[in-house]
């Protein structure tokens, strides 16, 4: 029984070692893991697609995003607001963080992309509040230049104004 | 009758010279043969016509100019018209001679950027398609975030290609890249264009680039890698069984699939006799524009 | 739109192929299917002509002419061609006969290297089409009849006429010349007399 229970505690780690991308795992996260079961174990690589239940990775400094990925719980899509229920880039999504539900906008994909848009490593998330200001004060990766206009656009339909997400921008690509 | 389809039978006439090109011109036939004749006399005047000869570096240099092999998708008219706007395009804009494993800067513009133009530095580490279609993919990661750009090599918003560093890898296409350590990836986008001393062959970086442990992205052990370093230390011993198992050894003497997969020599050296001329006054054209612009007026000391 | 391969240089064919391969129905593979045509092409160098099913000798004829063509392209002292020739003849001691006999035959050549022709079904039997493949310049008689030699070909009766119009014109030529010798040879010699003289 034991050596069962010692298994699962390995294997747990290990997978937790892979979310948070850090070499160490800490015994605090290993014990977390344990109790949570077979959720954070991840045996195939993250989807390309933005879909329910998609993990993404959030890039701004909020508090809330930066303990998530510090835990190496990134937050998991609840909700695409489009009507194609997979999202593209600058598109609106609700996220569950931290037993919290916030919304966030895309601001890079794994996707394909078009031509000479950048397509990045990552599933980047933005935390954004119902206003559509950014929780964060500063976005530490580059993203592309495409979301000007789209945010823009997006920003005149619907009401919330997305624009502050770019001022906190760090740099285009 | 529309005068932009003339204008084109017209130069295709003046250019080609493969018969199974059918020109559809709009002029009446007596007047089409009394055209015809008088290029008949040049050509029995200047009776040895000397064919260019094509150096055996083009189809490296240039693939794109080379054809789909795939016999069903191939045009003769199309590939024709291609290569014509091909090199049209090559007038406009300097495409240099680059590989995979070369580090470019591309400078395109852009509607969404601020300055309305955006430039990507990163390393090719695939090359795609031909003809008009043929294009590249950069990677780069720039604030310790991996960016891939998709670039179509002769696409109009391109303002400027540029080399900043022309090596080759050792394997075809470096997809590898993704998963491997991000300083394997990392170039510097103030990076100066180093120059190579002309007539020297293009050096071959046989870097072995380190992976990051699985999950990776493909099986990489299963596509014989020269350039990894550490593919054993990850994969355990059913990976090394699976990956034999999916070898295959006797694709070496499939000599009627690398001919599938080819342009036979007898083509290639027609089509490149037919682009060899203008390509090489580019390349000429090029080099004198560089020397001078690196000529630098010396300062008058005091 | 994929980019041609451009690490390999290869001859053009001097025969039409089709675009796409027959697996040629095996139950081990891509594997088994060139060990199929290794026994065709090996069979093929060594006999110089065989019957067979059409499939399968249209597919092995494409490698038997690049098995020549690269053999006289790069010649014996080329590592890779000889390992081509290794695996392709099952035979050791055809690696010989295609380098010291096939390969001068065809050097010069600007048309295929085999031929093939349709041949007639069993009947009743397989409903599979056949066909004979032979190298061209092969020791054994032919197999098409030779025509060119036929009397009531368009060409043959012209050249016959022409043939007889001429011989009729020098028959003509000799009648007058003889004629003409025999009515006037003291003329001659009265001439050559003078010319003494």
């Amino acid at each position: 029984m034991s050596q069962i229970l010692l298994r699962n505690i390995k294997r747990v780690g290990n997978a937790g070692a892979l979310l948070t991308h850090s070499s160490v795992a800490s015994p605090l996260t290993v014990a977390a893991a344990v109790g949570i079961s077979h959720q954070q174990l991840h045996t195939t690589p993250a989807c390309c697609e933005i879909r329910k239940l998609a993990r993404l990775r959030v890039v701004d400094n909020s508090d809330l995003g930066k303990r998530a990925m510090a835990e190496g719980r990134p937050p998991r899509c609840i909700h695409v607001y489009n009507k194609r229920g997979v999202g593209l880039i600058g598109d609106k999504v609700l996220v569950a963080i931290k037993g919290q539900m916030k919304k966030g906008i895309l601001v890079g994909l794994k996707q394909k992309q078009r031509l000479k848009q950048p397509q990045f490593d990552s599933n980047n998330l933005v935390l954004i509040d119902d206003n559509g200001s950014p929780l964060g004060t500063r976005i530490h990766v580059p993203i592309p230049t495409v979301l000007r206009t789209i945010l823009k656009e997006k920003t005149l339909a619907k009401g919330a104004d997305y624009t502050k997400v770019l001022a906190i921008a760090s740099r285009y690509v | 009758m529309n005068v932009n389809a003339r204008v084109l039978s017209n130069r295709l006439a003046q250019q080609c010279s493969l018969k199974r090109i059918v020109t559809f011109s709009t002029k009446p036939t007596q007047q089409a043969a009394a055209v015809a004749v008088p290029q008949q006399k040049d050509a029995a005047n200047s009776a040895p016509v000397r064919k260019p000869i094509v150096p055996a570096h083009y189809r490296f240099v240039y693939p794109e100019f080379l054809p789909d092999p795939k016999v069903e998708w191939r045009n003769t008219v199309r590939e024709k018209l291609e290569r014509l706007d091909m090199l049209d395009r090559r007038r406009q804009i300097e495409l240099p001679e680059f590989y995979v494993g070369s580090i470019l800067a591309v400078t395109s513009s852009d509607p969404h950027a601020a300055g309305k133009i955006s430039r990507f530095v990163g390393i090719c580490i695939h090359r795609e398609r031909c003809g008009l279609r043929a294009r590249f993919i950069l990677r780069n990661v720039i604030d310790h975030q991996g960016i891939e750009v998709v670039y179509e090599l002769y696409d109009p918003t391109i303002q400027k290609v540029e080399v900043l560093r022309l090596e080759k890898r050792v394997d075809d296409s470096l997809f590898y890249l993704r998963d491997a350590l991000p300083e394997f990836s990392t170039f510097d986008e103030q990076m100066e264009p180093e120059t190579l001393e002309e007539g020297t062959p293009v050096p071959i970086n046989d870097i072995k680039v380190v992976l990051r442990p699985r999950p990776w992205l493909e099986r990489w052990e299963r596509q014989n890698l020269l350039g990894v370093a550490n593919i054993d230390q990850y994969i355990k011993d059913k990976h090394r069984k699976s990956a034999e198992k999916v070898q295959k050894p006797w694709e070496k003497y499939d000599m009627m699939k690398h001919y599938r997969a080819t342009i036979p020599e007898e083509e290639q050296k027609e089509i490149f006799a037919e682009v060899h001329t203008e390509l090489h006054t580019l390349e000429l054209q090029r080099k004198r524009n560089k020397r001078k612009r690196s000529f630098v007026k010396p300062k008058q000391l005091a | 739109m994929n980019q041609a391969e451009v690490s390999k240089l290869i001859s053009q064919l001097r025969i039409t192929m089709r675009p796409n391969k027959r697996h040629l129905k095996n139950s081990e593979g891509p594997e088994g299917r060139l060990l199929k045509l290794r026994k065709t092409v090996t069979a093929l160098v060594k006999h110089e002509r065989i019957e067979l099913f059409y499939n399968r000798a249209d597919e092995a004829r494409g490698y038997a002419e690049l098995l020549i063509s690269n053999a006289i392209r790069y010649g014996d002292r080329h590592k890779a061609t000889m390992e081509l020739a290794d695996y392709w003849l099952l035979e050791k001691q055809l690696v010989h006969k295609l380098f010291k006999v096939l390969v001068p035959r065809y050097e010069n050549f600007s048309s295929s290297y085999t031929r093939m022709l349709k041949a007639p079904r069993d009947y009743p039997g397989i409903y599979y089409k056949k066909s004979v493949l032979e190298f061209r310049g092969n020791p054994f008689p032919a197999l098409v009849p030779d025509y060119t030699q036929n009397r009531n070909l368009l060409h043959n009766v012209l050249l016959d006429e022409a043939r007889k119009e001429f011989r009729r014109e020098q028959l003509a030529k000799m009648a007058n010349k003889f004629a003409a010798e025999t009515a006037a040879p003291p003329a001659l010699a009265t001439q050559e007399n003078d010319a003494g003289n």
